[in-house]
């Protein structure tokens, strides 16, 4: 099996509302597509954690969900990024950059 | 937190479509990936675990701590169901376990823990004085009555609470009615002093019925004191318990309701009490039985009422002088601290006093060196007689049952073991399917502690019966007996959660034994596995099981030894007279009103009366029963010297026929007869003990006695008409007293009172009680027959702790070895079962079927051996701790020990010979083809 680079802890929900706003509303394979392609195939999302991140982001109400007819002419529940999800994202990201920011600091040779 | 909780219930209750939607888009995922990756099972692969993930997802919505915990019982429940002999097996020796600790525990609980019905029981404290007691007279089991306390120049002690303790001295609980009145004086301490005695049977005459009822003598801040409502009427106050006062009684509650209908009936009833007219005034409340556990009052009386009840002198002088008596100790003290006073405030401040006031009353040196010192004592559980009598029987009872309930556990503990092995497939698919090892032996625990609540609740039911069981038991035919236990919540408590600590207990180790399991070849496992490898010898946690219940269960066949053979030997004890057809009762007529020296006469006559009932071979009377009623002794020396008061000498007052109706044989002379009346020369028959002491190789026939001590104003000379062989007279257990039989109606010592009839019949003594009560009613009907039982039952009564101990541990250790013999049985069928296709090898290759028994049967025998030794070492160190409960033995009696050691051994090898055998038939062609 080749290896798979996980995601880095707590990143997840961060990569799915960033890719929800990209491309608006997406079913969770589309979600875990994208986030494989724009990595250029690096990031690999794990099915067993990106359906309870999803179900977990429904209850904290950042997305919201909605049956739909999708590619392939089948039913797909859609998730689209709510404003609350937008606020989110904003604070997930400075938090990571700071964090990126500050290991960068501590690794870099001075 | 409300949202959340509403979300949830929202949730839970369209859970069916959350499930459905979830599915729809793990189908949807699925079917895009096999469309980009081409194949079905590289998506598969990929996906992961689905029921795991569906798992996750549903958790962010739901309890899933209880829907798991809901799946788990559902599953424990099918689980219990379809192993219906394993669940039958193991709840029952669980809950014999429970059901036998609960009862034990109830018994504990009401006899040593429960204090006083009283309002603020923590603030009673009980008087008593402590002491050295001069040693002296033979010493050994009769050496106890000849010790004393030297200022005690009379004790009349009725409850029991006044003892000699060999180590500690001597532990008195009654004073002098002075001393009483000291520490009343004393008020800095104590909010209220209160004593009392009990008065014994009384003869109660209500509208012309005459019934004995037992009485307790308080004094009038008795109830006060205590802090006792009435449940009707009033209770005694200090202005009855004068001399003088107008006579009243407060009768119990239960009382209230036998004799009176009711509590409200009872008060303002006049009565006879011993042919005295009294006013009930009062009833005391249902829950109250007074300060002793061990004995409930029918009724109260004042204290100063004993002047016109108990007439007539006792051995230390009239009632009225009693009361100014400084040496006669016979009342009993409690009192209640005030608000704030400690314990130890009270000993201080008393201490002193009582000492100065108790120094004023020595009369010489020997009384000053051994002076009573007074200790205050917690007084909220009441009396400790009771405490005392049973703690020690309680504790080794309650460590008999605490072992068969750890029997019980091994057992079943060894039983889920086998069962977790059988279900190592079961496990692996579940873990390989995904569930967290936490889950499953979550799972199992459940299974567990599911089986060991029903074990509990069953167990509560086995207990209830247990009570009633043991109540029987220790009441033994006593009608008046009045002590219950009752299963109360402290028990339950105690009872579930024994239960779920057991469940926790032998849940945890098959549980963790059984999730460590290498996953692949439990897969590939299919029925029956041949495991060569996996000999007999390895020592395995089911191993360590079974050898623990053997070396738990020897300790509690060798206490059934023990106690067995303690009850043979008191059974077996030498009387000196005839147990047989002996039927007894007691008359008490100078309660109904009779007086000296008419009194002589009507016991006379009806003693001549009972011996014409047709049946009746002869018929007598004595002052006390031979058993169990205590001895009667009063100085008597030979003629001429001083009396020896350490020779412990005892006088028993008989009527005609005595010995010829107890069948203690003359030896010389001729016995007590009717030519001995009032008026004759005073005669004596004495025992050979009493004979050889006093008198030697010579003939006492002849020989004059005195009766009564140097004090006594009227000393009485006796004749030896006869010599006894000697009889039993007190106690069972001690030796033989020598004993001097007098006439009773010669002389006034012992005063004429209760009297005991014996009548020798020729087939059933009770065949004769009605033709008994006939005769008593025609001659008086105020003299009730009390204590109506044949001779032998009298003698099982005063066995009755080691009969009921016997009883009891032979059915623990049934109990235990029958647990153990399953458990034995069980793990050896389910090895054999195991090993069937490595014995059908092998009897493939030659083996004798007399060598396949013998490979199982070794493997039992290693295990009884090893749990034989660890369980003799332990039963060594243990019985010393019955001592002192046997009676004609050491505690490592090697009969009892050799017995329980056979026992056991055979009951193993019967366990291990049925699998055994079963072995030896296996037929290898079959064995082999699995």
């Amino acid at each position: 099996m080749e290896a798979r680079t996980e995601i880095p802890p707590g990143t997840l929900y961060m990569l799915i509302l960033k890719t929800l706003m990209r491309v608006g509303p997406m079913h969770g394979y589309g979600i875990a597509q994208h986030i494989q392609q724009i990595s250029e195939e690096i990031l690999r999302v794990e099915e067993g954690s990106l359906y309870p991140a999803l179900q977990r982001m429904l209850i904290k109400g950042w997305v919201a969900a909605e049956w739909k007819q999708s590619e392939n002419n089948r039913r797909a529940r859609f998730y689209r990024l709510t404003p609350a999800g937008r606020k989110q994202l904003a604070a997930e990201i400075a938090e990571f950059a700071r964090v990126m920011e500050a290991i960068t600091r501590v690794i870099q040779p001075a | 937190m409300i949202l959340e909780f509403l979300r949830r219930v929202a949730h839970y209750l369209r859970r069916r479509r959350f499930e459905q939607e979830l599915d729809e888009e793990m189908r949807h995922h699925l079917a895009l990936k096999e469309r980009d990756s081409g194949s079905t099972e590289a998506a598969h692969t990929q996906f992961g675990n689905v029921a795991l993930l569906k798992e996750d997802s549903r958790a962010m919505w739901t309890w899933t701590l209880f829907e798991q915990l809901a799946q788990d019982l559902r599953y424990a429940l099918r689980a219990m169901i379809n192993n219906r002999a394993f669940t039958a097996l193991a709840a029952l020796s669980l809950a014999l376990g429970i059901g036998a600790n609960t009862a034990i525990y109830s018994f504990m609980d009401s006899i040593l823990l429960r204090s006083l019905p009283v309002s603020d029981h923590q603030s009673l404290v009980m008087l008593n004085w402590h002491a050295q007691a001069r040693g002296g007279g033979p010493q050994g089991k009769a050496g106890k009555q000849a010790k004393g306390v030297a200022i005690m120049h009379g004790m009349i002690s009725t409850s029991g609470s006044t003892y000699i303790d060999p180590q500690k001295g001597f532990t008195g609980a009654i004073f002098p009615y002075p001393a009483f009145e000291l520490f009343r004086k004393n008020d800095t301490v104590f909010s209220s002093v209160f004593s009392y005695y009990q008065a014994g049977n009384l003869n109660f005459t209500i509208k012309g019925q005459a019934d004995l009822a037992i009485g307790e003598y308080v004094s009038g801040d008795y109830f006060h004191g205590l802090g006792v409502p009435p449940a009707a009427g009033r209770l005694i106050i200090s202005d009855d318990d004068q001399a003088g006062a107008p006579p009243v009684a407060v009768v119990s509650y239960a009382y209230s309701q036998r004799r009176f209908g009711s509590a409200v009936n009872a008060s303002g009833q006049s009565i006879l009490i011993n042919n005295v007219p009294f006013t009930v005034v009062g009833v005391t409340p249902p829950e109250f039985f007074g300060v002793d556990p061990a004995a409930a009052p029918d009724c109260y009386l004042p204290m100063h009422s004993n002047l016109v009840l108990e007439t007539g002198r006792g051995p230390f002088g009239g009632l009225a002088e009693r009361y100014l008596d400084q040496n006669t100790y016979w009342i009993e003290v409690m009192a209640r601290l005030r608000p704030g006073a400690s314990l130890a405030q009270a000993q201080a401040a008393l201490a002193g006093p009582f000492h100065q006031w108790v120094a004023g009353t020595a009369t010489n040196d020997r009384e000053r060196a051994d002076l009573p010192a007074l200790v205050i004592k917690e007084g909220g559980g009441g009396l400790d007689v009771l405490r005392r009598q049973y703690s020690r029987p309680l504790y080794v009872l309650m460590t008999l049952v605490a072992l068969i309930l750890g029997i019980a556990c091994a057992n079943i503990a060894n039983l889920l073991l086998a069962r977790a092995a059988a279900r190592r497939r079961e496990i692996a698919v579940r873990l390989s399917m995904g569930a967290g090892r936490l889950r499953v032996v979550r799972q199992l625990l459940t299974e567990s502690v599911l089986l060991a609540f029903l074990g509990g609740v069953l167990g509560v039911l086995f207990a209830t019966w247990g009570i009633r069981f043991l109540t029987l038991l220790l009441a033994n035919g006593r009608p008046n007996f009045t002590f219950r236990a009752d299963l109360n919540w402290h028990v339950l408590g105690a009872t579930m959660a024994l239960s779920l600590l057991t469940g926790l207990l032998f849940g945890l180790a098959p549980a963790i034994q059984s999730t460590r399991v290498d996953l692949i070849p439990a897969l590939k496992e299919s029925g029956e596995p041949t495991r060569l490898r996996n000999s007999f010898w390895r020592v395995s946690l089911s191993q360590v099981f079974l050898v623990s219940q053997i070396a738990l269960c020897l300790p509690m066949l060798v206490a059934a030894g023990l106690f067995l053979r303690t009850l043979s030997n008191l059974q077996s004890i030498e009387l000196g007279f005839s147990r047989d057809n002996v039927l007894l009762f007691q008359l008490n007529a100078r309660q109904a009103g009779h007086r000296d020296p008419e009194i002589a006469v009507f016991y006379g006559d009806l003693q001549k009366r009972f011996s014409e009932i047709p049946g009746v071979r002869s018929a007598s009377l004595s002052n006390l029963p031979l058993i169990g009623g205590g001895a009667f002794s009063e100085p008597v020396s030979v003629a001429g010297s001083q009396p020896n008061p350490s020779a412990g000498n005892r006088i028993l007052s008989v009527g005609p026929s005595f010995f010829t109706t107890m069948r203690i044989p003359i030896l010389l002379g001729r016995e007590i007869g009717e030519r001995d009346q009032p008026g004759s020369p005073l005669v004596a028959v004495v025992n050979e003990l009493f004979a050889k002491a006093n008198f030697g190789d010579q003939n006492p026939i002849g020989q004059h006695l005195t009766l009564g001590g140097p004090r006594d104003a009227h000393p009485r000379d006796l004749e030896i008409v006869g010599v006894s062989k000697n009889a039993r007279y007190g106690s069972l257990k001690q030796d033989f007293p020598p004993v001097v039989y007098i006439p009773y109606n010669q002389s006034s010592v012992p005063p004429l009172n209760q009297m005991t009839y014996a009548l020798r019949t020729s087939v059933d003594p009770l065949a004769y009680v009605n033709t008994v009560r006939e005769i008593v009613q025609r001659a008086d009907a105020r003299v009730p027959v009390a204590n109506v039982k044949t001779q032998t039952v009298q003698i099982e009564q005063t066995i009755n702790q080691e009969i009921t101990f016997a009883r009891l541990c032979s059915l623990f250790a049934i109990l235990a070895l029958a647990i153990a013999c399953v458990g034995l049985y069980g793990s050896m069928a389910y090895n054999v079962a195991r090993r069937t296709g490595e014995i059908g090898i092998r009897m493939a290759l030659g083996a004798p079927r007399g060598g396949v028994v013998w490979l199982v049967l070794r493997s039992v025998l290693v295990l009884a051996g090893v749990g034989l030794a660890i369980g003799l070492s332990t039963s060594f160190a243990a019985s010393k701790l019955v001592d002192s409960l046997l009676f004609g033995m050491k505690s490592n009696d090697p009969l009892a020990l050799s017995l329980a050691v056979a026992t056991l051994l055979c009951a193993a090898v019967l366990a291990g010979y049925i699998p055994a055998r079963r072995a030896s038939r296996i037929d290898p062609m079959i064995a082999l083809r699995h």
